[in-house]
Formats: structure tokens, C-alpha cells, sequence
């Protein structure tokens, strides 16, 4: 159904975007590399991909005079998430550009800031993809070319998002969202596996492997009262 | 991006990036250490004592000035303490620091969008259980009103996000959440803290409107400063004089350079002060009336002093000046409707022929004021009303101060006495000049004390 193909292609547009946003976060800082920028490259045009069809979609089924008023409901509430997400995803991408000119990776090399990040973010591409891995195939001075492909980029995303203003009518305010406050605790996955924030010397509780401990525990503990009990009948 | 050019209206953000930038030098940059958590080593932290020195040594610097500045780059956001992250202070010893992410430097985030600040918010609130506190919860509330149309939006997004963090491994995603949350400490305060992001009024910039300098604006300037030749002047000694005439003689005058007797009502909560110089009183204070030989505007601007001066005009027949100033004063700033009433009245008692309190007005005056008066309005005798005050004010004022009457008021005016010090400053009774009259039979200083202050004693009174 219409409806279902539309949700699904807006969440891994949301999923593509929290990843680009999650990636931007490093430029300019200590895990700022070539790998880096070309993985930003793929998020972006895989967002942008998304983009396009989420958009052609949810024009479509605005666009279908006999939609009956629950249905449109649930589409301008999708068409509403569907511009947030695409301001969001032109906001990163501009500063993804400022700080790609700030921090050029070529010569002449300005220092990257230490910020303590060290590690790659291959998985976070790999996520937004939904691929399984992702393949490193940049060579030095990616970044020069890609500077210009952003710049384009951005000017398209800027166009999509007039475009959506200018031929589809739906007054934001009057949407009515399903998900009410505090809703993001009702989806128990994740919620606690997340680790704490702190950088004080304590690590969050994850259930799993402490139970796992425990068990272990649990199991070694029996192990040495039976050993006990035989020790003590055989003496 | 929102808000126009950060870097630009704020130019001290650019310098402070700046120098945390040439602190990143590998070289000569600050010295940076790890730190180590129970399995994870982090790297690049470096010491408050360590920025100190830099910073003395770089800029050569006294040792304060560095601690300033250090405290400066740290309230910015630009180095977050990693103990105590809400505490944004630079502390010049060990006390461990790490360096802000460029994207969450203030100018390129600035300013903080509110559905950044749901997300954030959002993704704490999944992280703590639902266990959100304080101005975070109160703010949490008012954005979920504020923008609940995006709300699906924000919760899709904050759960996202906490998915895609979860692909990095442990060191990095606790740094990721520290710089985050200094972003947001920096950008929202919380209740107490004085925003750093703060700026007074905006400052139009230098480049409004830049001039034509074209035949029309030559021609603007040379009416205007011809206009200026004519404009008159004052020699500087001449009026540097009457500045300090003036000065000295209202100095004993003025409540603040000689004090205010019998107390400052603002001060003792004793309104004496005013009950005593107040429009209508029968024995006005001896100030008061020394006011009035100043000059003749003060006289006149006194309703006590006009009063007075009015009597003496009687005795000297030459009441009609007054009444015929006081009433163009009327027309002057009197209702619209009734100016043309009150025109003719005023030529019907004053100005007409044979009237009955007939004003001497020269002939030129006379004649323009007539014309004038085919088409009244309120100002038409603005030329005659001047003529009378001109004369009054170098013929009869003159008189008034050297008559008898004007010397009579002088010695029966008023100085009131300084209200009594309380031994006991934090008793709840205010201080009076004078004792209630129920207590005591006279007051401390002759009659006219008790004269003048008999009204406020009923009222002050226990």
C-alpha cells in the first residue's frame, strides 16, 4: 500500500539523515579523514536519493482527490516529517561545506582540532546505506572535487524544499502528531543498552553482559559446593 | 543559516577560534595526554595548567590575563572540563580538558534551533529513562508544545541517532555525548547562569545606506550649513558665567548637594517635606520663597508665588497684566473646541476698547493681534502675551521684590527643622520632625513650625 511504502522510504531517509548528521559532527576534528569525507559523500547522495522518491510518493498521494480525510491525515503528517527532515539534512549539509573549507584536507594542511574522536565511522555509512560494510575506494584529494559536488548539491536540496512549499499546501500547524511527549520511552529497544554519558569512571549498566556474569557466577558457585559436599562425603 | 553571519556580529568568536587553532599545532601546540577510564583510553585531554602556560608563553601574557582568557575559551564552549561539565570555569592546575568539535562552535550553530534542542532533549530523556529534570523537563514541556506538529519528527530523530552513535566504539561515543552536552549548556543555561551568547541591542553596522554624493545632496548640504551662519551664538564665556551663576545660586536649593530639610521623604519614608512645600500652603518655606527672586519665570511658575504676586498687583492696579497672561496661557493650552470662545472672550475683557480690564499693548502689536484675530487660533496672542510678560517682568517684578510684601513673606517663611535622629534605627515608628500634639502641648521651634506642620501631625501620630 501506498501508505506503508511511503513510511518505510521516510524512515530510511530519517535513518540516512541522523547518520549524515552523526558524521558531520567530526569534520575538523582529530577523526577527520579522506575516509571520512567520502563517507559523508555517500550518506549525502543516498539521502538525497531517498529524498527524490520520498518526495514523488507523498506529492502523488496528496496530490489524489479522492484520499479520504483519515488518509490525508496520515499523509500531510508524513508530508510534515518529510520537509523537517529535509530542513534538517540542508542545515547539515551547509555546514558540512563551512566546515570542510575550514578544515581542508589537502595543503596547505590547517591543524584539525583534538577533539578526543579517534575511531572511523565506517559503520555509521554503513547504517545509513543499509549496507553491511562499506569499501573505501578515495583516493588522496578527494576533498577538493567533492567541495564542488556539495555546492551543487546544496543548491538542489534548496530547490526541492521550494518546490515542496510552492506545489503542495499543507498548513503545519494543523497536523496533529501521533507520538505525544515522553513516546520515545514506550520503545523499549535500546533504551538502556545506550551506555552512560559521563566521563566519570563508571560504565552504564548493560543488562546482557551482567547477566552473563552473573550466571557464570552463579555456575561456579554451584560447581565448588558440589564439589564441597562430595569432598566432604568421600572423607 | 539562521541568524545571519555569527562570525560577523560577534568578532570575538572568530579570534578565540583562532587560538584554538594554533593550539592544535603539533609542534607548538598545547601538550596533550590520555585519559584512561576503566578499559578505554582517550586521548588528547590536556590540562588547565598546561592551556595557562601556553597562553602565557604564546602571548606573553601575565599569568592572569592567560587564566582570563582560558576562562573565556572555556565559558564559550570551546574546551569543556570533563569532570564537572556544568561547572564552565578554568581551573589552573590538573584539572582535566578537551576541545570542542568545530561543528558545535558557536558560529557554525548559531543560533541554537529549537528542534535541535526536542532532539536533544528527546534523546536524553531516552537515555535517563524518563527521568528528565529541572529546566531540562520545564523546556522539554514548552518545545513539546511549541512545535508539536514536528513532533513525530523529533522522536524518529532522536532515536535514530542514538542508533547511529551506537556504531562507534565506547571512548568515542562518550566524547560525542560530552561535546553535545556542553553545546547545550553553553547555548541553553541553565536557571542562574548568565548567557554568555547574550548580546546587548543591535548595533546598526557602518554600511546603511551608502550616499549618493550627486547633485541633490551637494545642494542638501550647502542650504544646511547656510542656515547654520545664521543660526545665533553665544560666546562661551557668557554663558560658562551664567552657567555657574546658575549653579551657585540654586546649590543650596537642590536636595542633593544641601540635603533636604526636614528629611528626605524618599529615604525616611516621612513626607514632610512635601506636605510642607506644597502648592497650596499657607507659610511657604523660606527656600521657597527665596526661589522667587531668581527670576520671573520661577515666580510665575510657583502657583504661591503667583498668587502673592497678584495681590501686589493689586495694590498697584496693574492686576490686569496677570490676568491677561494667565488667561493666553489658558487659550494656549487649552481644548481646541474652545479656542474660539475663548478668543473673544479674552478681546471682549482685554483688548477691545473701553473693555473692563483694558491691558496696555503698543500700537504694532495691537494692530497685528487684531488682524490675527479675523482667523483665531490658539497662538494668535502669543505676540501681545509676551509684550505684557516683558513688561511686567522689568517693571512690576522688579517693584514686587523690593515691596514690603515680598519682605514680609521672607521673615515669616519657614525653615524646617531637621527631624530628630531615632537612638533605636530599627524601631518600626518613622521618624517626625515635630511630636504628636496628643503627647506633647508645643513642638521644638516656634509657631510657625507647628503652624505649618499642624496638617501631617494628626496623620503622624501613633
Amino acid at each position: 500500500m501506498a501508505r506503508e511504502e511511503c513510511k518505510a522510504l521516510l524512515d530510511a531517509l530519517n535513518k540516512a539523515i541522523a547518520c549524515y548528521h552523526h558524521l558531520v559532527l567530526t569534520v575538523g576534528g582529530s577523526a577527520d579523514s579522506q575516509n571520512l569525507r567520502e563517507e559523508l559523500q555517500k550518506t549525502r547522495q543516498k539521502a538525497q536519493e531517498l529524498a527524490v522518491a520520498t518526495r514523488a510518493q507523498l506529492t502523488a498521494a496528496l496530490r489524489d482527490r479522492g484520499l479520504g480525510a483519515e488518509e490525508r491525515a496520515e499523509f500531510e503528517r508524513l508530508w510534515v516529517a518529510f520537509s523537517g527532515c529535509l530542513d534538517l539534512l540542508e542545515a547539515d549539509m551547509r555546514r558540512a561545506l563551512a566546515l570542510s573549507t575550514a578544515f581542508p584536507l589537502h595543503a596547505p594542511r590547517r591543524p584539525l582540532v583534538r577533539t578526543g574522536v579517534a575511531g572511523g565511522a565506517a559503520g555509521v555509512a554503513a547504517r545509513a546505506l543499509s549496507a553491511r560494510s562499506l569499501r573505501h575506494e578515495a583516493e588522496g584529494d578527494f576533498d577538493v572535487d567533492d567541495l564542488r559536488e556539495q555546492e551543487c548539491e546544496i543548491l538542489q536540496v534548496s530547490e526541492m524544499i521550494h518546490d515542496m512549499e510552492m506545489k503542495v499546501n499543507v498548513p503545519r500547524w494543523t497536523v496533529q502528531a501521533r507520538q505525544t511527549a515522553g513516546a520515545e520511552l514506550l520503545s523499549s529497544a535500546g533504551a538502556c543498552s545506550v551506555g552512560a554519558v559521563s566521563v566519570q569512571e563508571r560504565t552504564g549498566p548493560c543488562d546482557p553482559s551482567k547477566a552473563l556474569a552473573a550466571t557464570v557466577f552463579s555456575a561456579v558457585l554451584l560447581a565448588a559446593v558440589a564439589l564441597a559436599v562430595c569432598v566432604a562425603k568421600l572423607s | 543559516m539562521a541568524g545571519g553571519r555569527p562570525g560577523a556580529q560577534m568578532p570575538h568568536l572568530s579570534k578565540m577560534e583562532r587560538v584554538v587553532v594554533s593550539m592544535q599545532d603539533p609542534d607548538q601546540g598545547v601538550e596533550m595526554r590520555n585519559q584512561r577510564l576503566r578499559i578505554t583510553v582517550i586521548p588528547h585531554t590536556v590540562a588547565g595548567s598546561d592551556v595557562v602556560d601556553w597562553l602565557v608563553q604564546k602571548y606573553c601574557i601575565s599569568e592572569e590575563e592567560a587564566l582570563h582568557l582560558g576562562t573565556l575559551l572555556v565559558l564559550h564552549g570551546y574546551l569543556y572540563p570533563l569532570r564537572r561539565p556544568r561547572s564552565l570555569v578554568l581551573r589552573p592546575d590538573d584539572t582535566p580538558y578537551r576541545f570542542q568539535t568545530p561543528y558545535f562552535w558557536t558560529s557554525t550553530l548559531w543560533p541554537a534551533a529549537e528542534l535541535d534542542y526536542a532532539i536533544y532533549l528527546t534523546k536524553k530523556n531516552i537515555r535517563k529513562q524518563g527521568a528528565l529534570v529541572g529546566h531540562e523537563k520545564e523546556h522539554y514541556d514548552q518545545l513539546h508544545r511549541k512545535i508539536s506538529h514536528t513532533w513525530d519528527l523529533v522522536v524518529m530523530q532522536a532515536r535514530e541517532q542514538l542508533r547511529a552513535a551506537k556504531q562507534r566504539r565506547k571512548g568515542d561515543r562518550l566524547v560525542i555525548a560530552c561535546q553535545e552536552q556542553t553545546y547545550w549548556l553553553v547555548n541553553r543555561p541553565p536557571p542562574g547562569v548568565p548567557s554568555v551568547l547574550e548580546q546587548g541591542p543591535e548595533r546598526s553596522s557602518c554600511t546603511a545606506g551608502r550616499v549618493q554624493m550627486n547633485t541633490e545632496f551637494y545642494k542638501r548640504e550647502m542650504e544646511r550649513y547656510r542656515k547654520a551662519l545664521t543660526r545665533a551664538r553665544v560666546k562661551s564665556s557668557v554663558c560658562l558665567e551664567a552657567y555657574l551663576k546658575f549653579s551657585s545660586q540654586h546649590a543650596p536649593h537642590d536636595p542633593i548637594m544641601s540635603g533636604c530639610l526636614p528629611s528626605n521623604p524618599w529615604v525616611t519614608d516621612d513626607d514632610t517635606y512635601w506636605t510642607m512645600n506644597a502648592p497650596s500652603v499657607t507659610v511657604p518655606t523660606k527656600l521657597r520663597v527665596e526661589r522667587w527672586g531668581f527670576s520671573f519665570q520661577e515666580l510665575l511658575e510657583d502657583p504661591l508665588g503667583r498668587a502673592h504676586f497678584m495681590d501686589f498687583l493689586r495694590t498697584e492696579f496693574s492686576a490686569e497684566n496677570l490676568s491677561f497672561w494667565e488667561a493666553c496661557e489658558e487659550l494656549r493650552h487649552g481644548g481646541q473646541a474652545q479656542v474660539h470662545a475663548m478668543v473673544d472672550a479674552v478681546y471682549q475683557q482685554f483688548l477691545a476698547p473701553g473693555a473692563a480690564c483694558w491691558v496696555n499693548i503698543d500700537s504694532r502689536t495691537m494692530e497685528r493681534t487684531l488682524e490675527g484675530l479675523q482667523q483665531p487660533h490658539r497662538y494668535v496672542l502669543d505676540d501681545a502675551q509676551l509684550h505684557i510678560y516683558m513688561l511686567m517682568k522689568k517693571d512690576s517684578y522688579s517693584r514686587f521684590l523690593k515691596s514690603a510684601a515680598y519682605k514680609d513673606l521672607l521673615a515669616q517663611a519657614v525653615i524646617p527643622p531637621e527631624a530628630k535622629r531615632r537612638v533605636f534605627p530599627f524601631m518600626r515608628k518613622l521618624p517626625h520632625s515635630s511630636p504628636s500634639p496628643a503627647l506633647l502641648p508645643a513642638s521644638t521651634s516656634g509657631e510657625p513650625v507647628a503652624a505649618a506642620s499642624g496638617p501631617e501631625c494628626g496623620d503622624g501620630g501613633t
